[in-house]
Parts: C-alpha cells; structure tokens; sequence
C-alpha cells in the first residue's frame, strides 16, 4: 500500500485552468503524507535491525572498543589500496573488455574465436583459481608478478572478460540506421567504429562499468590471499594475531558496505544523468 | 498413521544417537596451517636434522643469492604476520617479534638492510618463491618432507608441540585424551583458539607450539594445557631450492646463526619475547 502511493507522484491529473478544486489539494496532501509516512518507517526499520545486529553483537562479549580504535585506523587504511587496485582494474577491464567486444562482432574467424575463448575461459572458472594463477603459476613461465600486479592483472582480465558481452550488446544496441548513414557520407568501417558507433556504445554501457566497479569492490577482498595488504588482508592479519577475528571483519564489512553505498549513490545518479540525455 | 511412527522412531533413535556421540570428548585435535602437527597427529611426522652445510666450493660466485643480495644491498625476508610473539603487525603497519628481530640480526651482520615479505605461511613452504624473497626467517620447523624443497640452516631455537584443551573440557592430562586422536584443520593456529573460546564443540583439543599457546592463555582464551609437550621442533632459516643457487647464503647464514649462539644474542632475544630461553636443543630421549 505505502509503496504503492510512494511511487505516485500525482501527475496525469488534468489540473484544468490552474484552478485545483479542494479535493485534489486534499489526494495531494494524503499522498505527501504516505510518502513521509513509508520515508519515516523505512528509516526507523533499517535504524532498528541495525540497532539490533549491533547490540547482538555486544551481547557475545566479544567486541571490545578499545581494540578496535586501536586497529581500526590501519584497518581503515587497506581502503586506499582497495579503491586504488578496482580503479585500476576497472580501467584494465574497460579497455579489454572494449577490444573484446570488437573481436567478438568481427567477421574474422581468428579474431572472434580468440575473443570467445578468452571470455569462455575467464567467465568458466573461478576469479579466485585466476588470482592464483597470475600470483603462482606464472613464474613458472618465467613472468614474476608482484603482489599488488598479480591481482589488479587478474581482477582486470576476469572483468574484462565479462564486460566484454556487455560492450558487445552496447555496440549492437547503437541503431543500425546510423552506421549505415555514416556509410553512405563515404567513411571508412574502422572510422565509422572509432567515431559513430563506439561512442554511443560508450554512453550505454557507462552505468554498466559503475555497476561492475561496485561489485569489483568486494571482489577484490579475494586478492588479499596473496597477501596484497589491502582492507580485508590487513583486518584478517591484525584479528588473527589478536585473536580478536570477529572485531576484525566487523571493521572491514562495515567498511566495504559504506563503500558500496557510496560508490552505488553516484552510479545510480550517473545512471540517471546517462538515461536523461537519451530523452 | 503407520508412517507417522516410524519417522517417530527414527527421530528417537537419532536423538539417542546423538546423545551416544556428545557423552565422550569427540577425539578431534584442531591444528592451523601447518603441516607438522597435522602429520604427528597423523602419524606421519617426519622430524629431521639440518645437514651439514659444507663451506662453498668456489666462494664470489656472482651468480649466488648472496652476490644478488648484496648487490641489492637488501635482504629480503618473508614472515607470516599473524604468529605472535614470533612475527605480528603493529598498527602502523610494521612487523615485529621474536623473527623478525633475528632476520633483522641476520641482515645486519651480512652487511645489508632487511625488508619484510609478509606472505602466507603455506605459501613459504610450498616453496617456488620465485625471486620474490630471499629466505624465511619464520620458525620453519626441519622436516624430511622440506627437505627437498628448501635448505635449512642449523636450528636458531626449539620450541615445544604442546597439547591443549578447552578449560570446560575437564582434561589436563596426555592420558585422559581419546585415543585414536584424529586432526581437523582451520586456516590459522589462532583461528582453533577462538574457536574454542567462540564455543564451537565439534572439537575440544588444539594442538600447536607452546609459545603460541602461552600467547592465547595469556590473552584470556580459557583453555589449559594438557600435559608434558608432545615433541620439540627445531626451527630454521630456509632458502628456497628452486631459486638462484645459494650455497653461499646457506653457508654465511648458518656462520651467523652459530655466531648468534655463542655470543648470546639468540638467548637474549628469546628471554625477551618468551620470557625463557628457547634456543639450547632439548636433550635427545
């Protein structure tokens, strides 16, 4: 019911010569009470559980204050790294996933199959088994990756493949009509790619990147295994030595979801902004 | 109505097996990551001693590991920094401990600085380092299964395997364990004491070095000790084998470490974070 009035701004309804007859000012008020209504409710229902996670939490005996101010600043500090290895990564993806993305819709039976064995075999298995990899069994080729590489390496090359589709579609979503206008002005395929059809790929597929940064975010909890000192590294390290674990990922959970709620607030604007200019 | 019996029957008769299981102490002894309890408790433990290192052949080799350190000037030295008093982190960021400060001793008299690698403990002993650090100054305990994957130096200290358990359990001695014993395994040493304290069930005993033990008694995890330790360790310095050739590292190094006993610096630096002296070997039984 309050969902329902929540989402229902009251427009459609034919407000004649600007004169509102007392009725619909009165539909107007009940809606905006509704609405402040579900608003109020809504935040008392996430200020209650969480009210009561935290003093479930108390109530172990476990959580010790002092020791999470003690760690907690370092702990904090993995941040930097965290955000600096997916921004990197991401960018990594991007540019493989944009290369991917061409490969997969070329006519040449080399490329495409390259391209599509690189996403089949990214997306077939785990991103973990790929962090090993890059981190263990590449030296065995004689390539030797530092930590911080192995794992921006990996985290960039498993996105990439997955956005790869998602470009694909992007650029398949760009009407075919102007491809074929740009055609018949005389432009070269490689230019019409470069200059018509890529970039209004790129406008669709933007809200798709910031989705995938969002989920990179916890996905790289994964290359703390090895041992990039990043958050979830340090948070384990420090509650292990301490015995103090649960204090140490309470600390690091709450960090990554303040992240994602940050990072999910400019996406969702951004993705606003990007579905406006389409209008 | 039939049916309705028989699953009543089966219930009861889970519920009595269940009950059969928790009357004794389940026989699960918890060991972390290494290899070393999980192989006594299996029975498979091979303890071993360091072999003699020879002094090199042809000593400058600019090709060893020593020629490559001191060229870099620096030591690179990997530790697993959740093993207090031996290797942990300080909120800053920097390690410290009972190893740390020997690899830093250890750089000092080759003449170069220490840097510290903080890698995970399985990780070290797999060996293939690939470059990535020079040698482990972290408690590696001398084993015939090592063996062919690093070299060892001669032992830097000894430190006992003891047996504990939890407080609740109501066992202190080797003869009131369940025999056969069997192992179960979590990621680290410290993650079976807090199992304990966090009241898992499924397993009452830990098995571990006794400095480690000591360490979460003191920190208040309510479990005691059981017993006499069931064997010692001897602990070492280890080069990876399938890195540059390193016989002159090895020989400098173990020159050290014998120098470091006999003037005194590894008793001191024991009496420091274990409060005893840890690094005379335990007479042979």
């Amino acid at each position: 019911m309050a969902t329902a009035t929540a989402g229902n701004t009251g427009r459609g309804v034919d407000t004649g010569a600007g004169q509102r007859p007392a009725i619909l000012e009165r539909i107007a008020a009940s809606d905006r009470r509704h609405r402040t209504s579900f608003r109020v409710q809504f935040a008392l229902v996430w200020i209650v559980l969480i009210g009561l996670l935290g003093v479930a939490m108390v109530a172990t005996n476990n959580v010790q204050t002092d020791w999470i101010a003690e760690w907690g600043p370092y702990i904090l500090g993995g941040t930097r790294e965290t955000i600096f290895i997916c921004v990197v990564s991401i960018v990594l993806a991007t540019v493989l996933a944009i290369v991917g993305a061409i490969a997969r819709l070329s006519r040449n039976p080399v490329i495409n199959g390259v391209a599509a064995l690189y996403v089949s075999l990214v997306r077939g298995t785990p991103l973990l088994v790929q962090i090993f990899f890059i981190y263990f069994a590449l030296p065995q080729f004689g390539i030797v990756l530092p930590a911080l590489a192995a794992g921006i390496l990996a985290l960039g090359f498993n996105y990439g493949a997955y956005m790869t589709e998602i470009f694909r579609a992007g650029i398949q979503a760009v009407p075919r009509g102007q491809r074929e206008a740009a055609e018949a002005l005389g432009m070269p395929e490689r230019l019409v790619m470069r200059r018509i059809v890529l970039p209004q790929a790129f406008r669709i597929v933007i809200p798709a990147i910031g989705n995938d940064f969002v989920a990179m975010i916890k996905d790289s909890a994964l290359v703390s295994t090895i041992s990039v000192t990043e958050l979830l590294w340090r948070a384990s390290k420090a509650g292990t030595q301490d015995f103090r674990t649960l204090q140490a990922l309470i600390i690091a959970a709450t960090i990554y979801w303040l992240l994602t709620i940050v990072f999910s607030f400019f996406q969702e604007r951004l993705e606003r902004r990007m579905a406006e200019g389409d209008r | 109505m039939i049916k309705h019996t028989r699953s009543t029957l089966a219930l009861a008769g889970m519920l009595v097996l269940m009950s059969a299981c928790s009357a004794g102490v389940p026989n699960l002894v918890c060991v972390g990551a290494s290899t070393t309890y999980l192989d006594w408790l299996e029975g498979t433990l091979a303890l071993s001693e360091a072999d003699p290192i020879e002094a090199p052949a042809n000593p400058g080799d600019p090709a060893d590991l020593l020629a490559i350190v001191q060229e870099r000037g620096k030591l690179i030295i990997s530790t697993d920094a959740d093993y207090a008093p031996q290797s942990y982190l300080n909120p800053d960021g920097t390690f410290e401990g009972f190893d740390i400060d020997v690899g830093k001793e250890i750089a000092d008299r080759l003449g170069v600085d220490a840097e510290f690698s903080a890698q995970n403990w399985d990780t070290i002993t797999a060996g293939s380092w690939a470059g990535r650090w020079d040698i482990s100054v972290g408690s590696m305990t001398i084993s015939e299964d090592r063996k062919p994957i690093v070299s060892f130096t001669q032992p830097y200290y000894y430190t006992p395997a003891q047996m504990a358990a939890a407080t609740s359990a109501d066992i202190t001695t080797l003869d009131q364990m369940p025999d056969p014993l069997a192992a179960t395994t979590l990621a680290t040493d410290a993650n079976c004491a807090e199992a304990i304290r966090d009241g898992r069930t499924d397993f009452v005993f830990w098995l571990s070095s006794s400095t480690t033990v000591k360490e979460a008694i003191d920190s208040g995890i309510p479990i005691v000790t059981v017993g006499e330790p069931v064997f010692g360790e001897a602990l070492s310095v280890a080069i990876d084998k399938s890195g540059p050739p390193h016989g002159e590292l090895l020989y400098e190094i173990d020159r050290i470490i014998g120098e470091m006993h006999d003037d005194g610096t590894l008793t001191q630096l024991s009496n420091t974070w274990f409060g005893i002296d840890l690094t005379q070997a335990p007479p042979a039984e």
